[in-house]
């Protein structure tokens, strides 16, 4: 498959050319003062911008696909999105994964319908045209035509996606050949990840389908949420934690000792150490008992920070548009679809040892806190809509966001991997995740994406 | 979309399926005016109220749309269900504040004897459409499968299964019953 070229499209965001650099680097720089906390709103309703995001950001940074417990046998396959493009995922004959556009390479048709199944060819509707699992043209309806025009089926496979890696059974790809691999991407997050993905050394597996769900929101506001945001969860959601436990969400704020939030390249994780706070929201003691019962294994091979993690008031964000919330176990992908819309696609992810009733109790306990009727998720959506919705006024958008709490928290001397801030009631991690996308953003090609992050963990 | 359709199943009396199709319009009525707590009361203890989302699969699969055990908006028991009203109740609520304006319509009611002499099986369909704020609207089509339970001159709702058309759901969130 060809490199991406860069559209390269200039944006003139209201300034001009003044220092040798593009207009768009000028345009971009503008936009974000993140030393002041301050942020222009226009990051979130200009169409310009968002046409830049698919291009150097949805095309360029390792995505997530699938898990890999949902493809076991070969040729089995799900449906996909990275930005706006529709790829298949397919566990080909080997066991490798490779990741497909689903696009018939002859008119354009997609070349698969279904959202996930296992199949040994995918065929064409319009002409045809049928594809092995490994994304070789087999064949056609009415074949002696192309023959008699000396027509060459091995040019003419379904295009590859270039890179496609997996971290702990999670399955990311990237478009861009000159991306850096999926570990050094991921980098120090990785420390973190393992809490969750590796708790007990067995993995984790997707239990359930997928719930889809719309929401008319800018996709970043989505993503910021999970990476950083553990302020809203005591206003926003105190309606869903007094319906399943009684009482309102803890006061996360007063809690700066024991709880922090770290960030890798753009990635972030808030969270405190209470083990199951997260997970008792979803109002099922058996889940909590299972938790404490595991705890000790964990902090035996992961240590004693981690092992409060497993389930803890916490959230994640791998960037740019993967989240997941450890203890309710929801994991999700927002997809954008323009600058004011998102599909959000939700999965439930549980421990591969756990007992099957274990596994049933936290599908059904994801979706009853998690899904777009959860009664935590049910507050979210609105909130993500009207804040994007607000920037359509041309004299709103004119007026910057503040973007400054936790100014002065990192923690220069932790042991901790990554970039480590005191307190999870923060912004640094909203700061950081900005910061990334503007660096990517401005870069013509990965060499050129500021390094800001070294890593602790070795890649 | 699949339903099991009791085709040569036992029609009940015209006045007991006028029983039913009344039950069934005061249970929207209830929804409609945010009479949570009623509406809970026409739930049996053993309520299973499942709305599952379906997945586009081919035809061939052995999995259908709509599988047991997969993604679902609802799959509740009737303490769910009263954790979600409980939601509703709270004056934090925001996302019902101003209040959400439904309106569920109840048509293509086909009552049936169920498994014992005090059960039916009713087959229904529903519009549910829900207007909020200034201009955001939502609209959801589908099929109802329940199973009424006789209780004194009424119903229980023992078990229902409601099937939507949309496998993406078209709304930042799903905010009533069905």
């Amino acid at each position: 498959m060809k490199t991406i070229q860069p559209v390269a499209k200039a944006l003139t965001l209201g300034s001009t050319n003044t220092n040798g650099k593009g207009a768009t680097e000028v345009g971009l720089d503008e936009l974000l003062n993140l030393d002041q906390g301050r942020m222009s709103r226009r990051v979130f309703h200009d169409s310009d911008i968002y046409q830049l995001e698919l291009e150097r950001i949805f095309a360029r940074c390792w995505l997530f696909v699938a898990h890999e417990s949902q493809l076991k046998k070969p040729g089995d396959y799900v449906s996909a999105y990275m930005g706006q493009d529709n790829v298949l995922v397919v566990r080909q004959r080997d066991g490798s994964i490779k990741v497909f556009l689903n696009t018939c390479p002859h008119r354009g048709n997609k070349v698969c319908f279904s959202d996930v199944g296992n199949t040994r060819q995918f065929i064409c509707n319009y002409h045809g045209w049928s594809f092995g699992i490994d994304g070789r043209l087999k064949g056609m309806h009415a074949s002696e035509a192309f023959d008699a025009s000396n027509f060459d089926l091995s040019g003419f496979g379904l295009h590859e996606v270039p890179k496609v890696d997996s971290y702990r059974g999670l399955i990311f790809a990237t478009m861009d050949s000159e991306a850096p691999s999926l570990a050094e991407y991921l980098g120090d997050m990785r420390y973190y990840l393992d809490a969750v993905f590796a708790m007990d050394g067995e993995g984790t597996e997707f239990v359930g389908g997928c719930v889809k769900s719309v929401i008319r929101c800018n996709w970043k506001y989505a993503a910021e949420n999970f990476v950083g945001d553990a302020l809203h969860a005591g206003w926003t959601h105190d309606s869903g934690a007094k319906a399943m436990v009684g009482a309102s969400v803890g006061e996360l704020h007063k809690d700066i000792e024991s709880s922090y939030q770290v960030n890798f390249n753009g990635h972030g994780w808030e969270f405190n150490q209470d083990i199951v706070g997260n997970c008792a929201s979803l109002g099922d003691k058996e889940l909590v008992k299972y938790l404490y019962a595991l705890q000790p294994k964990v902090a035996e091979r992961l240590g004693d920070l981690r092992s409060r993690m497993i389930g803890s008031i916490s959230s994640c964000t791998l960037f740019p548009n993967t989240s997941f919330l450890a203890g309710q176990n929801t994991f999700r992908t927002w997809h954008p679809r323009g600058p004011n819309e998102i599909e959000v696609h939700v999965w439930t992810f549980v421990n591969k040892s756990a007992p099957e009733d274990i596994k049933e109790r936290w599908r059904k306990g994801s979706m009853l806190t998690f899904s777009p009727s959860g009664v935590f998720e049910m507050d979210d959506g609105e909130n993500w809509e009207y804040s994007t919705r607000t920037n359509e006024g041309y004299i709103t958008r004119q007026h910057d966001l503040y973007i400054g709490l936790g100014m002065n928290t990192q923690i220069l001397n932790s042991e901790m991997p990554g970039n480590v801030f005191q307190g999870q009631v923060n912004e640094a991690n909203q700061r950081a995740f900005y910061q990334r996308w503007l660096d990517l953003m401005q870069s013509a090609s990965w060499a050129d994406v500021p390094r800001r992050d070294v890593p602790k963990e070795r890649v | 979309m699949s339903v099991d359709v009791a085709c040569f199943a036992k029609g009940v009396a015209m006045e007991m399926h006028f029983e039913i199709s009344k039950f069934l319009y005061k249970e929207a009525r209830l929804l409609d005016t945010e009479k949570w707590d009623e509406w809970l009361q026409l739930m049996a203890p053993d309520v299973h109220y499942w709305m599952p989302m379906p997945e586009n699969r081919r035809r061939t699969d052995s999995m259908g749309a709509y599988e047991r055990g997969q993604g679902a908006l609802f799959d509740d028991n009737f303490f769910d269900l009263q954790r979600r009203v409980a939601r509703f109740k709270q004056p934090s609520a925001w996302a019902e504040d101003p209040p959400t304006r439904h309106v569920h319509l109840i048509s293509g009611i086909e009552a049936y004897g169920g498994d014992t002499a005090e059960e039916y099986l009713v087959h229904s369909t529903f519009v549910n459409y829900r207007s909020r704020l200034d201009r955001d609207n939502d609209v959801l089509v589908g099929r109802r499968q329940d199973v009424l339970r006789k209780n004194a001159n009424s119903f229980l709702i023992a078990k229902r299964k409601i099937l939507t058309t949309q496998a993406v759901l078209l709304s930042k969130n799903f905010n009533t019953f069905l």
